[in-house]
């Protein structure tokens, strides 16, 4: 179906962050194959996915890089938060404590990631309203105080998880069109693809960058 | 960077973890999460001897830390693909598989290692010049693995 190295003019690298349980995972399938794992174990590690999507007629490939939120990966996760250009910072409006912890999530986000990276704040599980346990307004207010984007949304009825993760590619890609982001800059999180005509080798002049990593 | 397989660690992860590893050794008592932070580290090195030697702690690990067993088997499953082991890792998928049949995160590395085995395969028979003859023995190939995934 593809012509040429890359359908993709863009690769922007995510994490997603958060308590275990907040339904980090469920969110990532959700997005990439349209599906909701009622039961989905504790992640090992770390978990990818990809997506291609479109901003501004541009084609972006995420890199997403979802986090275990267990106690014992957190050391080596940290490692994966550098060169991020998004984060997807996830609690669980039905446990108070998931959203309790988002102060210390933010300071490590802070601390490894760059100040151009963008944070988008997720309370999951909306669709469990009768069990709320966190206001829409209080996050909202937390969100704000901090400068982070919010939404409330659910993995499960996949109500607004399309929008948070292309609502962090467009900031990210407003970024890279005003300047703030550079693209130069080892740790963007960002690497740009100039396109390629899909013309046989032969036709092309030496090219060096056309590894297919 | 298309799966988990191409992840290489940084230098500096590595060194960070080895150091803590090695205190502890010093001292005579290395906790599990050391050792794993470790060897998670070392099986994601772009040199096999690193990886080799991560294996090797994770084994260990299997055998003296039942609880951690889940996280062992998945680490021990990416390190021997990364080192080409496939059927050794390939053995570890499915034993985790045994204990948990649905879990996704397995499943999407027992597909990256099908993936892998096919075209190392096909780079292989394709060199020793019956390209068209091997690609439908290769297929062959590919349908049994599918298969016997059930
Ligand atoms: N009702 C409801 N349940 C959800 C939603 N999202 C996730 N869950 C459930 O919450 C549980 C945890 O979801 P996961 O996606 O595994 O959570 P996680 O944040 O990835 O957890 P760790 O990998 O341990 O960090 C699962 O049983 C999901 O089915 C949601 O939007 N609504
Ligand atoms: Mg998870």
């Amino acid at each position: 179906m593809t012509s040429g190295p890359y359908n993709y003019s863009y690769i922007f690298k995510y994490i997603i962050i958060g308590d275990m349980g907040v339904g980090k995972s469920c969110l990532l399938h959700q997005f990439t194959d349209k599906k909701f794992m009622a039961d989905c174990p504790h992640t090992i590690g770390v978990e990818f996915g990809t997506r291609i999507i479109e901003v501004a007629g541009q084609k972006i490939k995420l890199q997403i890089w979802d986090t275990a939120g267990q106690e014992r990966f957190r050391a080596v996760t940290r490692s994966y938060y550098r060169g991020a250009a998004g984060a997807l910072m996830v609690y669980d409006i039905t446990r108070r404590s998931t959203y309790n912890h988002l102060s210390s999530w933010l300071t490590d986000t802070r601390n490894l990631t760059n100040p151009s990276t963008v944070i988008f704040l997720i309370g999951n599980k909306s669709d469990l309203d009768g069990q709320r346990d966190v206001t829409y307004e209080e996050a909202k207010q937390f969100a704000d105080e901090n400068g982070l984007m919010f939404v409330e949304a659910s993995a499960k009825t996949g109500q607004n998880v399309e929008e948070a993760f292309l609502e962090t590619a467009k900031k990210i890609y407003q970024s890279i069109q005003d300047g703030r982001l550079d693209l130069n800059a080892a740790e963007s999180g960002v690497q740009h693809k100039p396109a390629s005509p899909g013309r046989p080798l032969a036709a092309q002049p030496p090219a060096r960058d056309n590894c297919a990593c | 960077m298309e799966d988990v397989l191409d992840e290489v660690v940084s230098s500096e992860d590595l060194q960070k973890f080895e150091r803590v590893f090695h205190e502890q050794l010093h001292l005579g008592k290395v906790t599990h999460k050391a050792q794993f932070e470790y060897a998670w580290c070392l099986v994601r090195s772009k040199y096999p001897t690193d990886i080799r030697k991560g294996i090797l702690l994770l084994k260990e690990l299997f055998n003296s830390h039942p609880e951690g067993k889940r996280d062992y088997l998945f680490y021990l499953a990416i390190g021997n693909a990364r080192i080409k082991e496939y059927n050794k890792a390939l053995h570890y998928v499915k034993s985790f598989l045994e204990i948990e049949p649905a879990n996704q995160q397995v499943l999407a590395l027992e597909r990256q290692i099908n993936k892998r085995m096919e075209k190392e395969g096909l780079i292989g028979i394709a060199m020793a010049g019956t390209a068209v003859l091997a690609l439908g023995g290769l297929v062959g190939l590919g349908v049994a693995l599918a298969s016997k995934k059930k």
